[in-house]
């Protein structure tokens, strides 16, 4: 089963999100801030794709992205920013952390969904 | 005209410092814009919340119709499911019924066989006694031909009809012989036939049932009869498939439709972040007017309250949303450079 780590400080986003996530068939993992998330990784969670808010406490998403590009088998594991950032310098800045892609809430479930079936094809 | 306002303030030290009333006209200034832009993103976050709150309502109005549609297609299933329930008792009982006929007029067929095979035993009876009368007659065929070669001339007609008899009794010994055979072979496969129809699961040359008898008739009644409940059952079951089908498709559509009424709470997420900012915008104009009344009070110097001003150029700096920007330019009378980048974008 896909495995979708969720890194949101936002509890209502993290529910909302994991809802639509479970309805589709994925297995969701959550994390608080980018900083939990890590501690998951290295406890063994590997996840086929993680999708990351930005701003956070602890550690921001863009931290969290390029550390966890660190973490053991993560190296090409899809990592998408979903925040409410729209700027492009913060775009570039978590280009070079190694995310894969940038979403501003709100997205819908579909186009979630099709974001998700995109950089994971195989699915 | 703020220079009249220059006046001498007395700090709590007791030192007289000047206070310029052009100071704090400046320091003043930019409250007014600044709050201009703070109520136009409550008004944002009031608009996005209402706009959010009515999307929500929207999608759980589809949600409940969707929800009525659904308990009357289920209301349907579970009628259709009654009569099906209902039917397939009554097709239960009927095949019963007509296997019970069936068995009964295969016995009763079974029995008129046996009757006719006992029939056929009791003939052995009257081949016995047509043997009998054989012998009998080629005795008296023997002893009249003795009678006739006593009688001499006279009795030489007699004897060749003595010989015609006994050539007679002996033709009726063999004919009634023959039938005796016929007879035993016959019952014995007969009596195989009815102990023993396994043959018939094996034989290759099964033949039709075309002929117009009273068994191809009975049989085809309750084939037909058969085929008849198949075909209705077979209805009834489409039936049930489809009002089935028709309940997944509306649960399908509920289920699209929740999931969309829980994409729009990510409205929450967005308000939260922009009440922050108005929450820092706020401050600042609160820490702008305590810095203000410091130095009219003569405990902030005229250089650190222009150091750490407000400026609403500032302000812009701080907002992250693309709507934060446009709002943030459209108040000010600035240009807008928000609104180019792709809401999804894959590096």
């Amino acid at each position: 089963m896909t495995t979708v780590m969720l890194v949101d400080d936002s509890a209502t986003m993290l529910m909302s999100l994991k809802s639509i996530l479970t309805k589709a068939g994925y297995q969701v993992e959550t994390a608080g801030h980018g900083k939990e998330a890590l501690e998951k990784l290295s406890k063994g969670v590997k996840p086929n794709l993680i999708i990351s808010d930005v701003n956070m406490p602890q550690m921001d998403g863009i931290t969290f992205a390029r550390e966890a590009r660190k973490a053991p088998g993560m190296r090409f594991t899809p990592i998408l920013m979903l925040t409410t950032e729209s700027e492009q310098t913060k775009r570039t800045e978590a280009k070079n952390a190694g995310a894969t892609g940038w979403l501003v809430k709100p997205v819908g479930p579909e186009q979630l969904l099709g974001v998700i079936k995109q950089v994971l094809p195989g699915a | 005209m703020p220079s009249l306002l220059r006046r001498a303030a007395t700090a709590p030290t007791g030192e007289t410092k000047q206070v310029s009333g052009d100071v704090v006209a400046d320091a003043l200034a930019p409250i007014p814009p600044y709050c201009d832009v703070i109520d136009a993103h409550v008004r944002d976050v009031i608009e996005q919340t209402g706009d959010a709150a009515q999307a929500i309502v929207e999608q759980l109005l589809k949600v409940d119709q969707l929800a009525e549609v659904m308990a009357g297609d289920v209301s349907q299933l579970a009628g259709t499911l009654t009569r099906t329930e209902h039917e397939l008792t009554r097709v239960s009982s009927s095949n019963e019924e007509l296997l019970g006929k069936l068995i009964s007029y295969f016995l009763y067929r079974d029995h008129q066989i046996r009757a006719l095979v006992d029939q056929m035993r009791e003939l052995n009876q009257h081949v016995a006694q047509i043997e009998e009368v054989s012998r009998a007659t080629n005795i008296l065929a023997l002893n009249a031909m003795i009678e006739a070669v006593r009688a001499g001339d006279a009795g030489e007609g007699f004897s060749v009809v003595a010989d015609e008899v006994r050539k007679l009794a002996h033709r009726s010994a063999e004919a009634a012989q023959g039938i005796g055979s016929s007879i035993a072979d016959l019952t014995a496969k007969l009596d195989a036939v009815l102990s023993d129809d396994s043959q018939f699961d094996r034989a290759e040359d099964v033949p039709e049932m075309n002929q117009d008898t009273a068994m191809t008739r009975r049989l085809g009644g309750i084939a037909d009869a058969q085929r008849e409940m198949s075909e209705m059952v077979g209805g009834v079951l489409k039936d049930t498939v489809s009002a089935a089908d028709q309940v997944q498709r509306s649960s399908n559509a509920l289920s699209v439709e929740t999931t969309g009424a829980v994409g729009h709470i990510q409205f929450q997420d967005i308000s939260r972040q922009m009440l922050e900012h108005v929450g820092h915008a706020v401050a600042d104009v609160r820490r702008q007017a305590e810095s203000t009344s410091a130095y009219a009070h003569g405990d902030l110097t005229e250089e650190a309250l222009r150091q750490n001003s407000i400026n609403v150029e500032d302000l812009r700096t701080q907002h992250v949303m693309s709507r934060q920007r446009a709002t943030h330019a459209a108040q000010t009378g600035t240009k807008d450079a928000a609104g180019t980048e792709p809401l999804i974008e894959l590096f």
